[in-house]
């Protein structure tokens, strides 16, 4: 068995039960900790895997340079506040290179930007959000050139901001926000996020549609000429 | 960069300090743990920002408020009935329980806070690089990527502007949209083309081949052992003395006081301690002069 493939089964069936166990003793808010804890735990595999995989040098600095890419993208849009082409580009990223490198990319832009912005108590919930995002992007259309028609891939990314990616940024909010988990209570706080998860979704779907022709081209151009990222992701 | 006393310490100490401040700032909802939380926190975080940190602070202090307005309207429990909001009861313990959610928050703000203050993007590095160095190393690279491809984008749109096609403030959503494509598409190209060159000259250099050497600016001294026990020592404390249980609805009921609450006290202050211990001996060493 690979070493990575071993420690994410261990994650899995050992560290995050184990987190739940342990985090019921806790007195007070026990269930905000243990959730970013296990928030935390799902990522470690992921980067298990890349950290284990020993990545040359040609590999690292193009994941680099997607995600800063997609953590400045939002300047060259400076006339339209609200505007985030972050996510379209963590999933153009994911749909060129793969689930994995789409996962890092993801964290990794946020991660990083959050070191000019501020880190808080919603930094693992967003790097594990948009990473999911290019996740869930490369695992759907990596390696399908003929799914890959950039119309599918907006309402596809419009869809995964609006379902999964927008109220697990959401969930951040439920655990600081609320004292009591009853059924209006969180429909309360998903719901206020709807209209901002719609915009979100909307913007994905916006940069995925124009640019993603375009990126896509790019990226190939780039993976045909120098052999990058290949076999191994 | 600030230049505080505990930021020049080892990166462990301030590392294991913050684990230890936030951690128990999330979970713990006593209400004297959640005051001591908040003014040693705030005081920490005028002394690294300055004046500056004030104006932060006022900002912040409505949050309380709000969510003690607001908890209210969610959370119904509780005997004290205040009023009648459309038919349901605006109770005085929710609103206790708001407060001191906000009171949570606003710690973790503070503390957080004062974390990027003090532990920057190259302790992070330094501490995490020698534990997963392909991490370490993808995000001193992001970061330091986003400072020039901020710039890049600047001279993009200025470029666009000198030639007459930055009307971006009177166009319409859609030209709007058009142009920061265009920009964003320029900027990846441009990019694309830089990561190749800097791939191959990391490969030139050596890079892959045997195991890295990183060059440590930080060194463990007598001091930072003594204060990571310190650390250590108090945290362990106030886990185990406990006396940190409250609960607000139903019923607002909380442990009395015990070990526990001088040791968290203790370990919330010793970075403004040591700020302040290094400010005295500082200006008894000029007086000396």
């Amino acid at each position: 068995m690979k070493k990575s493939t071993f420690f994410s089964l261990l994650v899995i069936f050992l560290l995050i039960p184990g987190t739940l166990l342990l985090g019921r003793s806790l007195p007070g808010r026990w269930y905000y900790l243990t959730a970013t804890a296990i928030v935390v735990e799902i990522m470690l595999p992921f980067f298990a895997a890349f950290e284990s995989r020993r990545p040359q040098a040609r590999e690292l600095v193009i994941l680099a340079v997607m995600a800063a890419l997609a953590a400045v993208s939002r300047v060259a849009f400076v006339f339209l506040p609200y505007f985030k082409p972050l996510t379209g580009i963590v999933m153009l990223t994911a749909v060129a290179f793969g689930p994995q490198a789409g996962f890092l990319t993801g964290a990794m832009a946020i991660f990083a930007s959050n070191f000019f912005f501020s880190q808080g108590p919603w930094t693992p919930w967003q790097m594990f959000a948009y990473g999911i995002a290019g996740f869930l992007a490369g695992a759907v259309f990596h390696g399908r050139k003929k799914w890959q028609n950039p119309f599918v891939m907006a309402a596809f990314g419009f869809l995964a901001v609006l379902l999964i990616v927008g109220p697990l940024l959401d969930s951040c909010t439920v655990f600081t926000m609320l004292t009591t988990f009853t059924r209006e209570s969180l429909l309360l706080i998903y719901g206020q996020g709807v209209p901002v998860n719609l915009m979100h979704g909307a913007g994905t779907a916006v940069t995925i549609a124009v640019l993603g022709k375009a990126l896509l081209k790019k990226l190939s151009r780039l993976q045909t000429k120098y052999g990058m990222l290949e076999g191994n992701v | 960069m600030t230049h505080d006393a505990f930021s020049r310490c080892h990166p462990a100490v301030n590392f294991l300090f913050f684990v230890a401040a936030i951690g128990c700032g999330m979970v713990i909802q006593h209400p004297a743990y959640i005051l001591a939380g908040v003014v040693c926190g705030g005081v920490y975080f005028c002394l690294l920002s300055g004046r500056r940190g004030f104006a932060r602070i006022g900002m912040l202090l409505p949050l309380p408020i709000l969510t003690a307005v607001l908890n209210p309207l969610i959370n119904h429990r509780g005997k004290a009935v205040l009023f009648l909001v459309m038919g349901k009861p605006y109770t005085l313990e929710a609103l206790c329980y708001g407060l001191a959610l906000g009171g949570i928050f606003l710690v973790m703000l503070l503390w957080f806070g004062c974390y990027s203050a003090v532990l920057t993007s190259d302790k992070f590095t330094s501490l995490f690089g020698s534990l997963i160095p392909s991490l370490s190393l993808l995000l001193v690279m992001v970061l330091r990527l986003i400072p020039a491809f901020t710039r890049k984008t600047k001279q993009v749109l200025d470029a666009r502007r000198a030639i007459g096609m930055g009307a971006e403030q009177t166009g319409s959503l859609r030209q709007k949209l058009r142009s920061g494509m265009t920009v964003l598409s320029a900027l990846t190209s441009w990019a694309l083309e830089g990561s190749i060159i800097t791939a191959d000259s990391m490969r030139s250099r050596g890079y892959g081949c045997g195991k890295r050497t990183s060059f440590r600016l930080y060194r463990m001294t007598g001091r930072d052992w003594v204060l990571l026990i310190l650390i250590g020592g108090l945290f362990s404390l106030v886990i185990l003395a406990g006396g940190t249980d409250a609960s607000y609805t139903p019923v607002m009921k909380a442990a009395p006081l015990g070990w526990g609450f001088p040791a968290y006290c203790a370990l919330l202050l010793i970075p403004t301690i040591f700020e302040l211990k290094e400010a005295a001996a500082w200006h008894i060493s000029i007086s000396k002069i």
